[in-house]
Protein backbone atom coordinates (compact mmCIF):
# COMPACT_ATOMS: atom_id res chain seq x y z
CA UNK A 1 0.00 0.00 0.00
CA UNK A 2 1.29 3.46 -0.87
CA UNK A 3 0.63 6.47 1.33
CA UNK A 4 0.61 10.17 0.70
CA UNK A 5 0.93 13.10 3.05
CA UNK A 6 -1.55 15.99 2.96
CA UNK A 7 -0.36 19.33 4.38
CA UNK A 8 -2.04 22.66 4.95
CA UNK A 9 -0.24 25.65 6.44
CA UNK A 10 -1.19 28.56 8.62
CA UNK A 11 1.46 31.23 8.24
CA UNK A 12 1.64 34.17 10.62
CA UNK A 13 3.33 37.28 9.33
CA UNK A 14 3.94 40.41 11.41
CA UNK A 15 3.00 43.51 9.43
CA UNK A 16 5.45 46.33 8.72
CA UNK A 17 3.74 49.07 10.71
CA UNK A 18 5.07 51.65 13.14
CA UNK A 19 2.35 51.07 15.71
CA UNK A 20 0.24 48.21 17.03
CA UNK A 21 -3.06 47.10 15.52
CA UNK A 22 -5.45 48.58 18.12
CA UNK A 23 -3.35 51.17 19.99
CA UNK A 24 -0.56 53.63 19.28
CA UNK A 25 2.21 51.68 21.05
CA UNK A 26 5.30 51.06 18.96
CA UNK A 27 5.35 47.75 17.08
CA UNK A 28 9.16 47.74 16.81
CA UNK A 29 11.01 44.56 17.66
CA UNK A 30 13.75 44.42 20.27
CA UNK A 31 12.78 46.91 23.02
CA UNK A 32 13.32 46.31 26.73
CA UNK A 33 10.52 44.26 28.33
CA UNK A 34 7.22 46.10 28.57
CA UNK A 35 8.53 49.35 27.09
CA UNK A 36 5.87 49.29 24.36
CA UNK A 37 2.72 48.95 26.40
CA UNK A 38 -0.37 51.01 27.27
CA UNK A 39 -3.67 50.33 29.03
CA UNK A 40 -5.21 49.05 25.76
CA UNK A 41 -2.67 46.36 24.93
CA UNK A 42 -2.34 45.46 28.62
CA UNK A 43 -6.00 44.51 28.67
CA UNK A 44 -7.05 47.10 31.23
CA UNK A 45 -10.85 47.29 31.56
CA UNK A 46 -12.72 49.92 29.59
CA UNK A 47 -10.15 50.49 26.86
CA UNK A 48 -11.39 50.93 23.30
CA UNK A 49 -9.42 49.34 20.51
CA UNK A 50 -9.08 51.52 17.39
CA UNK A 51 -7.94 49.86 14.17
CA UNK A 52 -4.69 51.00 12.57
CA UNK A 53 -5.53 51.92 8.96
CA UNK A 54 -2.13 50.74 7.70
CA UNK A 55 -2.95 47.23 8.93
CA UNK A 56 -5.95 47.14 6.60
CA UNK A 57 -3.79 48.54 3.77
CA UNK A 58 -1.22 45.80 4.27
CA UNK A 59 -3.87 43.09 4.71
CA UNK A 60 -5.34 44.10 1.36
CA UNK A 61 -1.89 44.25 -0.22
CA UNK A 62 -1.12 40.72 1.00
CA UNK A 63 -4.41 39.50 -0.45
CA UNK A 64 -3.82 41.14 -3.81
CA UNK A 65 -0.30 39.69 -4.03
CA UNK A 66 -1.78 36.23 -3.37
CA UNK A 67 -4.63 36.59 -5.88
CA UNK A 68 -7.34 36.76 -3.23
CA UNK A 69 -10.82 38.17 -3.28
CA UNK A 70 -10.95 41.17 -0.92
CA UNK A 71 -14.03 41.29 1.31
CA UNK A 72 -15.29 44.86 1.05
CA UNK A 73 -16.82 44.65 4.52
CA UNK A 74 -14.54 43.02 7.03
CA UNK A 75 -15.13 42.57 10.76
CA UNK A 76 -13.25 41.53 13.89
CA UNK A 77 -14.13 38.78 16.36
CA UNK A 78 -13.09 37.73 19.83
CA UNK A 79 -11.39 34.36 20.27
CA UNK A 80 -11.54 33.49 23.93
CA UNK A 81 -8.78 31.72 25.74
CA UNK A 82 -7.21 31.98 29.16
CA UNK A 83 -3.49 32.38 29.01
CA UNK A 84 -1.47 35.34 30.28
CA UNK A 85 0.17 36.05 26.91
CA UNK A 86 -3.03 37.97 26.07
CA UNK A 87 -4.16 39.89 29.12
CA UNK A 88 -7.77 40.42 28.00
CA UNK A 89 -8.28 36.63 27.96
CA UNK A 90 -9.19 36.83 24.28
CA UNK A 91 -7.49 37.53 21.00
CA UNK A 92 -9.08 39.98 18.60
CA UNK A 93 -9.00 38.27 15.23
CA UNK A 94 -11.25 37.66 12.22
CA UNK A 95 -13.43 34.59 11.80
CA UNK A 96 -16.74 35.54 10.19
CA UNK A 97 -15.63 38.08 7.58
CA UNK A 98 -11.84 37.95 7.10
CA UNK A 99 -10.26 40.57 4.87
CA UNK A 100 -9.25 38.16 2.08
CA UNK A 101 -10.55 34.81 0.81
CA UNK A 102 -9.98 32.37 -2.07
CA UNK A 103 -6.46 33.13 -3.26
CA UNK A 104 -3.74 31.24 -5.05
CA UNK A 105 0.03 30.93 -4.87
CA UNK A 106 1.92 29.29 -7.75
CA UNK A 107 4.98 27.26 -6.87
CA UNK A 108 7.57 25.22 -8.73
CA UNK A 109 9.40 22.15 -7.42
CA UNK A 110 11.39 19.28 -8.93
CA UNK A 111 8.01 17.69 -9.71
CA UNK A 112 6.82 20.68 -11.73
CA UNK A 113 4.41 23.57 -11.28
CA UNK A 114 1.50 23.64 -8.87
CA UNK A 115 -1.09 26.08 -7.57
CA UNK A 116 -1.69 26.18 -3.83
CA UNK A 117 -5.10 27.55 -2.91
CA UNK A 118 -5.37 30.15 -0.15
CA UNK A 119 -8.47 29.70 1.96
CA UNK A 120 -8.30 33.06 3.69
CA UNK A 121 -6.12 35.79 5.12
CA UNK A 122 -7.21 37.39 8.35
CA UNK A 123 -5.88 40.28 10.42
CA UNK A 124 -5.26 39.77 14.13
CA UNK A 125 -3.17 40.79 17.10
CA UNK A 126 -0.06 38.92 18.19
CA UNK A 127 0.26 37.60 21.75
CA UNK A 128 2.84 38.61 24.35
CA UNK A 129 5.95 36.72 25.36
CA UNK A 130 6.20 34.47 28.40
CA UNK A 131 9.49 33.67 30.05
CA UNK A 132 9.32 30.70 32.41
CA UNK A 133 11.63 31.09 35.38
CA UNK A 134 12.49 27.61 36.64
CA UNK A 135 14.52 28.91 39.54
CA UNK A 136 11.76 31.01 41.08
CA UNK A 137 9.00 28.75 39.71
CA UNK A 138 7.00 31.53 38.09
CA UNK A 139 6.29 33.02 34.69
CA UNK A 140 7.42 36.50 33.62
CA UNK A 141 5.24 38.34 31.12
CA UNK A 142 6.36 40.81 28.45
CA UNK A 143 3.52 42.56 26.58
CA UNK A 144 5.65 44.35 23.96
CA UNK A 145 4.51 41.93 21.26
CA UNK A 146 0.89 41.94 22.43
CA UNK A 147 -1.28 43.56 19.74
CA UNK A 148 1.52 43.77 17.19
CA UNK A 149 -0.41 43.37 13.93
CA UNK A 150 -0.35 40.05 12.09
CA UNK A 151 -1.94 38.51 9.10
CA UNK A 152 -2.57 34.79 9.21
CA UNK A 153 -2.48 33.19 5.78
CA UNK A 154 -4.40 29.91 5.72
CA UNK A 155 -3.80 27.55 2.82
CA UNK A 156 -6.00 24.68 1.70
CA UNK A 157 -4.49 21.22 2.31
CA UNK A 158 -2.90 21.27 -1.15
CA UNK A 159 0.71 20.53 -0.25
CA UNK A 160 2.09 17.02 -0.44
CA UNK A 161 5.78 17.12 0.48
CA UNK A 162 8.33 19.04 2.52
CA UNK A 163 9.81 20.30 -0.75
CA UNK A 164 6.47 21.81 -1.76
CA UNK A 165 6.06 23.39 1.67
CA UNK A 166 9.48 25.02 1.41
CA UNK A 167 8.75 26.27 -2.14
CA UNK A 168 5.41 27.68 -0.96
CA UNK A 169 6.93 29.44 2.06
CA UNK A 170 9.78 30.89 0.03
CA UNK A 171 7.34 32.17 -2.58
CA UNK A 172 5.11 33.66 0.10
CA UNK A 173 8.08 35.34 1.75
CA UNK A 174 9.35 36.76 -1.51
CA UNK A 175 5.93 38.18 -2.48
CA UNK A 176 5.23 39.71 0.93
CA UNK A 177 8.69 41.24 1.24
CA UNK A 178 8.43 42.63 -2.26
CA UNK A 179 5.13 44.28 -1.46
CA UNK A 180 6.61 45.57 1.84
CA UNK A 181 3.87 43.82 3.80
CA UNK A 182 6.42 42.40 6.25
CA UNK A 183 10.14 41.88 6.64
CA UNK A 184 9.31 38.15 7.11
CA UNK A 185 12.29 37.41 9.37
CA UNK A 186 12.09 33.85 10.62
CA UNK A 187 14.78 34.47 13.23
CA UNK A 188 12.84 37.37 14.79
CA UNK A 189 9.54 35.56 14.65
CA UNK A 190 8.01 37.99 12.16
CA UNK A 191 7.21 34.95 10.02
CA UNK A 192 6.17 31.65 11.58
CA UNK A 193 4.16 28.71 10.54
CA UNK A 194 1.75 26.09 11.85
CA UNK A 195 1.91 22.82 9.92
CA UNK A 196 -1.29 20.72 9.67
CA UNK A 197 -0.49 17.25 8.46
CA UNK A 198 -2.28 13.97 7.81
CA UNK A 199 -1.53 10.79 5.91
CA UNK A 200 -3.89 8.76 3.72
CA UNK A 201 -3.81 5.95 1.20
CA UNK A 202 -2.54 7.26 -2.10
CA UNK A 203 -5.43 8.32 -4.33
CA UNK A 204 -8.01 8.32 -1.53
CA UNK A 205 -10.20 11.39 -1.22
CA UNK A 206 -10.70 10.92 2.50
CA UNK A 207 -8.35 12.80 4.83
CA UNK A 208 -6.57 10.97 7.66
CA UNK A 209 -6.24 12.03 11.29
CA UNK A 210 -4.70 15.51 11.40
CA UNK A 211 -2.02 16.76 13.75
CA UNK A 212 -0.78 20.32 14.01
CA UNK A 213 2.70 21.57 14.83
CA UNK A 214 2.69 25.16 15.98
CA UNK A 215 5.10 28.10 15.74
CA UNK A 216 7.71 26.62 13.44
CA UNK A 217 10.31 29.22 12.58
CA UNK A 218 12.87 27.84 10.17
CA UNK A 219 12.65 26.07 6.84
CA UNK A 220 15.14 23.42 7.96
CA UNK A 221 13.13 22.64 11.11
CA UNK A 222 9.88 22.56 9.13
CA UNK A 223 11.40 20.08 6.68
CA UNK A 224 12.64 17.82 9.48
CA UNK A 225 9.33 18.05 11.34
CA UNK A 226 7.31 17.11 8.24
CA UNK A 227 9.55 14.14 7.54
CA UNK A 228 9.31 12.95 11.15
CA UNK A 229 5.53 13.39 11.40
CA UNK A 230 4.91 11.67 8.06
CA UNK A 231 6.95 8.66 9.17
CA UNK A 232 5.19 8.62 12.55
CA UNK A 233 1.74 8.66 10.92
CA UNK A 234 2.60 5.92 8.43
CA UNK A 235 4.12 3.81 11.19
CA UNK A 236 0.97 4.24 13.28
CA UNK A 237 -1.26 3.25 10.35
CA UNK A 238 0.80 0.35 9.01
CA UNK A 239 2.36 -1.09 12.16
CA UNK A 240 -0.29 0.04 14.64
CA UNK A 241 2.47 1.48 16.84
CA UNK A 242 0.09 4.03 18.35
CA UNK A 243 -3.39 5.41 17.91
CA UNK A 244 -3.35 8.69 16.01
CA UNK A 245 -5.45 11.43 17.59
CA UNK A 246 -6.26 14.90 16.41
CA UNK A 247 -3.96 17.06 18.50
CA UNK A 248 -1.50 19.91 18.66
CA UNK A 249 2.11 18.79 18.86
CA UNK A 250 5.31 20.61 19.70
CA UNK A 251 8.33 20.03 17.47
CA UNK A 252 11.62 19.72 19.37
CA UNK A 253 14.25 20.34 16.73
CA UNK A 254 17.15 19.36 18.98
CA UNK A 255 15.67 15.97 19.83
CA UNK A 256 14.28 15.61 16.29
CA UNK A 257 10.89 14.56 17.69
CA UNK A 258 7.38 15.90 18.11
CA UNK A 259 5.52 15.77 21.42
CA UNK A 260 1.79 15.98 22.21
CA UNK A 261 0.75 19.37 23.62
CA UNK A 262 -2.99 19.45 24.00
CA UNK A 263 -5.63 17.02 22.93
CA UNK A 264 -8.91 17.30 21.13
CA UNK A 265 -10.84 17.47 24.39
CA UNK A 266 -10.42 21.21 24.80
CA UNK A 267 -9.13 22.15 21.38
CA UNK A 268 -11.00 24.66 19.30
CA UNK A 269 -13.42 25.69 22.01
CA UNK A 270 -12.71 29.36 21.60
CA UNK A 271 -16.30 30.62 21.73
CA UNK A 272 -15.75 33.10 18.93
CA UNK A 273 -18.12 36.04 18.79
CA UNK A 274 -18.12 39.38 16.97
CA UNK A 275 -16.20 42.07 18.85
CA UNK A 276 -18.74 44.83 19.42
CA UNK A 277 -15.97 47.30 20.27
CA UNK A 278 -14.28 47.18 16.88
CA UNK A 279 -16.44 48.72 14.19
CA UNK A 280 -16.64 47.05 10.77
CA UNK A 281 -14.18 48.18 8.13
CA UNK A 282 -15.76 49.02 4.80
CA UNK A 283 -13.42 49.21 1.83
CA UNK A 284 -14.75 51.45 -0.94
CA UNK A 285 -13.51 51.55 -4.54
CA UNK A 286 -11.25 54.54 -3.92
CA UNK A 287 -9.43 52.74 -1.11
CA UNK A 288 -9.28 49.48 -3.05
CA UNK A 289 -7.89 51.18 -6.16
CA UNK A 290 -5.34 53.14 -4.15
CA UNK A 291 -3.88 49.91 -2.77
CA UNK A 292 -4.07 48.17 -6.15
CA UNK A 293 -2.00 51.00 -7.64
CA UNK A 294 0.80 50.48 -5.11
CA UNK A 295 1.37 46.80 -5.94
CA UNK A 296 4.88 46.07 -7.18
CA UNK A 297 5.81 44.16 -10.29
CA UNK A 298 6.16 40.46 -9.31
CA UNK A 299 9.79 39.45 -8.70
CA UNK A 300 9.97 36.90 -11.52
CA UNK A 301 8.53 39.39 -14.02
CA UNK A 302 11.05 41.97 -12.88
CA UNK A 303 13.86 39.44 -13.23
CA UNK A 304 12.82 38.58 -16.76
CA UNK A 305 12.63 42.25 -17.68
CA UNK A 306 16.09 42.91 -16.23
CA UNK A 307 17.48 40.07 -18.36
CA UNK A 308 15.60 40.69 -21.59
CA UNK A 309 15.39 44.47 -21.69
CA UNK A 310 18.44 45.53 -19.71
CA UNK A 311 20.76 42.68 -20.66
CA UNK A 312 21.63 41.51 -17.13
CA UNK A 313 22.78 37.94 -16.59
CA UNK A 314 20.73 35.39 -14.65
CA UNK A 315 22.89 35.70 -11.53
CA UNK A 316 22.74 39.51 -11.30
CA UNK A 317 19.01 39.64 -12.06
CA UNK A 318 18.20 36.88 -9.52
CA UNK A 319 20.34 38.52 -6.85
CA UNK A 320 18.69 41.91 -7.35
CA UNK A 321 15.13 40.58 -7.12
CA UNK A 322 15.94 38.94 -3.78
CA UNK A 323 15.35 42.38 -2.28
CA UNK A 324 12.80 45.03 -3.12
CA UNK A 325 15.19 47.71 -1.81
CA UNK A 326 17.90 46.54 -4.22
CA UNK A 327 15.41 46.71 -7.12
CA UNK A 328 14.22 50.20 -6.16
CA UNK A 329 17.78 51.57 -5.97
CA UNK A 330 18.75 49.69 -9.14
CA UNK A 331 15.89 51.16 -11.14
CA UNK A 332 16.50 54.71 -9.95
CA UNK A 333 20.23 54.48 -10.64
CA UNK A 334 19.66 52.89 -14.04
CA UNK A 335 17.24 55.65 -15.01
CA UNK A 336 19.98 58.16 -14.19
CA UNK A 337 22.98 56.55 -15.93
CA UNK A 338 21.62 53.87 -18.29
CA UNK A 339 24.40 51.42 -17.33
CA UNK A 340 22.55 48.34 -16.08
CA UNK A 341 25.51 46.01 -15.61
CA UNK A 342 27.56 48.67 -13.80
CA UNK A 343 24.65 49.51 -11.49
CA UNK A 344 24.12 45.82 -10.70
CA UNK A 345 27.82 45.48 -9.83
CA UNK A 346 27.85 48.53 -7.59
CA UNK A 347 24.76 47.33 -5.71
CA UNK A 348 25.65 43.66 -5.42
CA UNK A 349 29.30 44.23 -4.53
CA UNK A 350 29.98 47.70 -3.10
CA UNK A 351 26.60 48.43 -1.53
CA UNK A 352 26.34 44.86 -0.23
CA UNK A 353 29.80 45.24 1.35
CA UNK A 354 28.83 48.46 3.07
CA UNK A 355 25.58 46.90 4.33
CA UNK A 356 27.56 43.97 5.66
CA UNK A 357 29.96 46.24 7.53
CA UNK A 358 27.01 48.01 9.12
CA UNK A 359 25.38 44.64 9.92
CA UNK A 360 22.36 45.60 7.84
CA UNK A 361 20.31 43.37 5.54
CA UNK A 362 19.63 43.90 1.85
CA UNK A 363 16.15 45.20 2.60
CA UNK A 364 17.67 48.03 4.64
CA UNK A 365 19.42 49.61 1.64
CA UNK A 366 17.96 53.11 1.68
CA UNK A 367 20.20 55.29 -0.47
CA UNK A 368 19.32 57.81 -3.16
CA UNK A 369 19.38 55.68 -6.34
CA UNK A 370 19.79 58.77 -8.52
CA UNK A 371 22.93 59.71 -6.61
CA UNK A 372 24.33 56.23 -7.19
CA UNK A 373 23.49 56.57 -10.90
CA UNK A 374 25.30 59.91 -11.08
CA UNK A 375 28.34 58.42 -9.35
CA UNK A 376 28.43 55.48 -11.76
CA UNK A 377 28.26 57.92 -14.66
CA UNK A 378 31.19 59.90 -13.24
CA UNK A 379 33.23 56.69 -13.09
CA UNK A 380 32.16 55.60 -16.57
CA UNK A 381 33.08 59.02 -17.97
CA UNK A 382 36.46 58.68 -16.24
CA UNK A 383 35.84 61.83 -14.23
CA UNK A 384 36.32 60.01 -10.91
CA UNK A 385 38.58 57.02 -10.26
CA UNK A 386 36.95 53.83 -9.02
CA UNK A 387 38.81 53.81 -5.70
CA UNK A 388 37.74 57.38 -4.92
CA UNK A 389 34.20 56.59 -6.05
CA UNK A 390 33.97 54.11 -3.18
CA UNK A 391 34.59 56.94 -0.71
CA UNK A 392 31.81 58.90 -2.36
CA UNK A 393 29.50 55.87 -2.13
CA UNK A 394 30.12 55.78 1.62
CA UNK A 395 28.87 59.39 1.76
CA UNK A 396 25.83 58.51 -0.31
CA UNK A 397 25.11 55.86 2.34
CA UNK A 398 25.07 58.67 4.87
CA UNK A 399 22.47 60.54 2.85
CA UNK A 400 24.53 62.55 0.33
CA UNK A 401 22.79 63.18 -2.99
CA UNK A 402 25.30 65.03 -5.17
CA UNK A 403 28.40 62.91 -5.91
CA UNK A 404 29.92 65.45 -8.29
CA UNK A 405 29.93 68.10 -5.59
CA UNK A 406 31.60 65.68 -3.15
CA UNK A 407 34.18 64.79 -5.82
CA UNK A 408 34.99 68.47 -6.34
CA UNK A 409 35.18 69.23 -2.62
CA UNK A 410 37.47 66.28 -1.95
CA UNK A 411 39.60 66.86 -5.02
CA UNK A 412 38.52 63.59 -6.59
CA UNK A 413 37.98 64.93 -10.11
CA UNK A 414 40.32 63.14 -12.50
CA UNK A 415 42.82 65.50 -14.01
CA UNK A 416 43.08 65.66 -17.78
CA UNK A 417 46.16 67.79 -17.27
CA UNK A 418 48.86 65.54 -18.78
CA UNK A 419 51.43 68.17 -17.81
CA UNK A 420 50.70 67.49 -14.13
CA UNK A 421 50.84 63.73 -14.63
CA UNK A 422 54.15 64.03 -16.51
CA UNK A 423 55.59 66.16 -13.73
CA UNK A 424 54.60 63.63 -11.02
CA UNK A 425 55.85 60.69 -13.10
CA UNK A 426 59.20 62.40 -13.67
CA UNK A 427 59.61 63.08 -9.94
CA UNK A 428 58.72 59.53 -8.86
CA UNK A 429 60.97 57.91 -11.47
CA UNK A 430 63.88 60.20 -10.54
CA UNK A 431 63.41 59.47 -6.82
CA UNK A 432 63.34 55.66 -7.17
CA UNK A 433 66.14 54.49 -9.48
CA UNK A 434 66.11 51.05 -7.81
CA UNK A 435 62.56 50.23 -8.90
CA UNK A 436 63.34 51.54 -12.38
CA UNK A 437 66.39 49.30 -12.60
CA UNK A 438 64.42 46.32 -11.21
CA UNK A 439 61.72 46.79 -13.82
CA UNK A 440 64.25 47.07 -16.59
CA UNK A 441 65.83 43.92 -15.20
CA UNK A 442 62.51 42.08 -15.75
CA UNK A 443 60.64 42.55 -12.44
CA UNK A 444 57.00 43.32 -13.40
CA UNK A 445 56.18 44.07 -9.78
CA UNK A 446 58.53 47.03 -9.70
CA UNK A 447 56.38 48.73 -12.34
CA UNK A 448 53.30 48.33 -10.19
CA UNK A 449 55.14 49.87 -7.26
CA UNK A 450 56.00 52.93 -9.31
CA UNK A 451 52.49 53.08 -10.74
CA UNK A 452 51.02 52.94 -7.24
CA UNK A 453 53.27 55.76 -6.02
CA UNK A 454 52.23 57.98 -8.92
CA UNK A 455 48.54 57.18 -8.37
CA UNK A 456 48.85 58.03 -4.67
CA UNK A 457 50.64 61.27 -5.47
CA UNK A 458 47.84 62.15 -7.89
CA UNK A 459 45.28 61.06 -5.25
CA UNK A 460 43.75 58.64 -7.70
CA UNK A 461 42.61 61.43 -9.94
CA UNK A 462 43.98 60.36 -13.28
CA UNK A 463 43.09 58.03 -16.04
CA UNK A 464 45.01 54.79 -15.32
CA UNK A 465 45.63 54.17 -19.03
CA UNK A 466 47.18 57.63 -19.54
CA UNK A 467 49.31 57.23 -16.40
CA UNK A 468 50.54 53.83 -17.58
CA UNK A 469 51.64 55.17 -20.95
CA UNK A 470 53.41 58.22 -19.54
CA UNK A 471 55.16 56.14 -16.87
CA UNK A 472 56.45 53.62 -19.41
CA UNK A 473 57.76 56.48 -21.54
CA UNK A 474 59.55 58.06 -18.56
CA UNK A 475 61.14 54.75 -17.49
CA UNK A 476 62.44 54.22 -21.02
CA UNK A 477 64.11 57.65 -20.87
CA UNK A 478 65.65 57.01 -17.45
CA UNK B 1 -27.34 20.66 31.08
CA UNK B 2 -24.71 19.02 33.28
CA UNK B 3 -22.43 18.58 30.25
CA UNK B 4 -22.83 22.20 29.29
CA UNK B 5 -21.96 23.33 32.80
CA UNK B 6 -18.90 21.09 32.89
CA UNK B 7 -17.67 22.49 29.58
CA UNK B 8 -18.24 26.09 30.62
CA UNK B 9 -16.45 25.48 33.89
CA UNK B 10 -13.50 24.06 32.05
CA UNK B 11 -13.12 26.66 29.30
CA UNK B 12 -13.55 29.49 31.78
CA UNK B 13 -10.93 27.96 34.07
CA UNK B 14 -13.32 27.92 37.01
CA UNK B 15 -13.55 25.52 39.91
CA UNK B 16 -17.09 25.70 41.29
CA UNK B 17 -18.16 24.18 44.60
CA UNK B 18 -21.15 21.80 44.66
CA UNK B 19 -23.36 24.59 46.04
CA UNK B 20 -22.25 27.02 43.35
CA UNK B 21 -22.85 24.40 40.70
CA UNK B 22 -26.36 23.81 41.97
CA UNK B 23 -27.18 27.50 41.96
CA UNK B 24 -25.72 28.08 38.47
CA UNK B 25 -27.61 25.07 37.20
CA UNK B 26 -30.88 26.34 38.65
CA UNK B 27 -30.29 29.70 37.00
CA UNK B 28 -29.47 28.13 33.65
CA UNK B 29 -32.58 25.98 33.82
CA UNK B 30 -34.71 29.02 34.43
CA UNK B 31 -33.16 30.72 31.38
CA UNK B 32 -33.68 27.57 29.34
CA UNK B 33 -37.36 27.60 30.20
CA UNK B 34 -37.72 31.09 28.73
CA UNK B 35 -35.75 30.34 25.60
CA UNK B 36 -38.60 28.76 23.56
CA UNK B 37 -40.46 32.07 23.66
CA UNK B 38 -37.61 33.62 21.62
CA UNK B 39 -38.04 30.95 18.98
CA UNK B 40 -41.55 32.20 18.34
CA UNK B 41 -40.24 35.48 16.96
CA UNK B 42 -39.80 35.53 13.20
CA UNK B 43 -36.13 36.43 12.62
CA UNK B 44 -35.95 35.19 9.02
CA UNK B 45 -34.87 38.51 7.52
CA UNK B 46 -33.23 40.09 10.53
CA UNK B 47 -29.48 40.59 10.53
CA UNK B 48 -28.02 39.89 13.96
CA UNK B 49 -27.14 43.14 15.69
CA UNK B 50 -23.53 43.26 16.76
CA UNK B 51 -22.83 46.97 16.88
CA UNK B 52 -24.87 49.38 18.94
CA UNK B 53 -23.79 52.42 16.93
CA UNK B 54 -24.24 52.56 13.14
CA UNK B 55 -20.54 53.25 12.62
CA UNK B 56 -17.86 51.89 10.33
CA UNK B 57 -14.22 52.71 9.56
CA UNK B 58 -13.28 54.01 12.97
CA UNK B 59 -9.61 54.05 12.12
CA UNK B 60 -6.39 55.71 13.18
CA UNK B 61 -3.24 56.61 11.25
CA UNK B 62 -0.16 54.46 11.81
CA UNK B 63 1.61 56.77 14.23
CA UNK B 64 3.27 55.51 17.36
CA UNK B 65 3.45 57.19 20.74
CA UNK B 66 4.14 55.97 24.25
CA UNK B 67 2.11 58.12 26.66
CA UNK B 68 2.29 55.63 29.56
CA UNK B 69 5.41 54.39 31.28
CA UNK B 70 5.93 50.82 32.28
CA UNK B 71 6.03 51.84 35.93
CA UNK B 72 2.63 53.56 35.66
CA UNK B 73 1.10 50.41 34.28
CA UNK B 74 2.68 48.08 36.78
CA UNK B 75 1.58 50.11 39.80
CA UNK B 76 -1.52 47.98 40.25
CA UNK B 77 0.17 44.68 39.48
CA UNK B 78 0.06 42.10 42.29
CA UNK B 79 3.56 40.96 41.28
CA UNK B 80 6.04 42.77 39.05
CA UNK B 81 9.80 42.75 39.00
CA UNK B 82 12.53 43.88 36.66
CA UNK B 83 9.94 45.30 34.26
CA UNK B 84 8.03 42.04 33.95
CA UNK B 85 4.59 41.18 35.23
CA UNK B 86 4.88 37.97 37.18
CA UNK B 87 2.24 35.26 37.21
CA UNK B 88 2.04 31.74 38.60
CA UNK B 89 4.10 29.36 36.54
CA UNK B 90 2.31 28.10 33.45
CA UNK B 91 3.45 25.43 31.09
CA UNK B 92 1.14 24.50 28.28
Amino acid sequence: MEYEVVIGLEVHVELATNSKIFCSCSAKYGAEQNEHVCPACCGMPGMLPIVNKKVVDLGMTAGMMLNCHINRTTTFDKKNYYYPDLPGAYQTTQLFAPICVNGRVDIETSKGKKSVRIKQIHMEEDAGKLVHDDWRDLTMVDYNRTSVPLVEIVSQPDLSSAEEVVAYLERLRSLLRFAKVSDCRWEQGSMRCDVNLSVREKGSDKLGVRTEMKNMNSLAAITRAIEYETARHIDAIVNKTEELVQETRRWDDEKGKSFAMRTKETAGDYRYFPDPNVMPVVIDDVWYDRIKATLPEFPEIKKQRYMEELGLGDFDASSLVESRAFCDVFEEAYAECGLAKDVANWILKDCANLLNKKQMTADMLAIDGRALGKLIKLVADEKVGRANAKFILAEIFEGATDPEKIAEEKGFIVSNDTGLIEKVVAEIVAADPKSVADYKGGKEKAFMALFGKCMRELRGNCNPQVLRELLLKEIEKA
Amino acid sequence: MQDLLDTLEKVNQLALTQDEKASVQAYFERVAQDLPSFAEVDTQNVTPMVYVMPLSNVLREDESSQPFTRDDLQKGAPEAEDGYWEVPRLIE
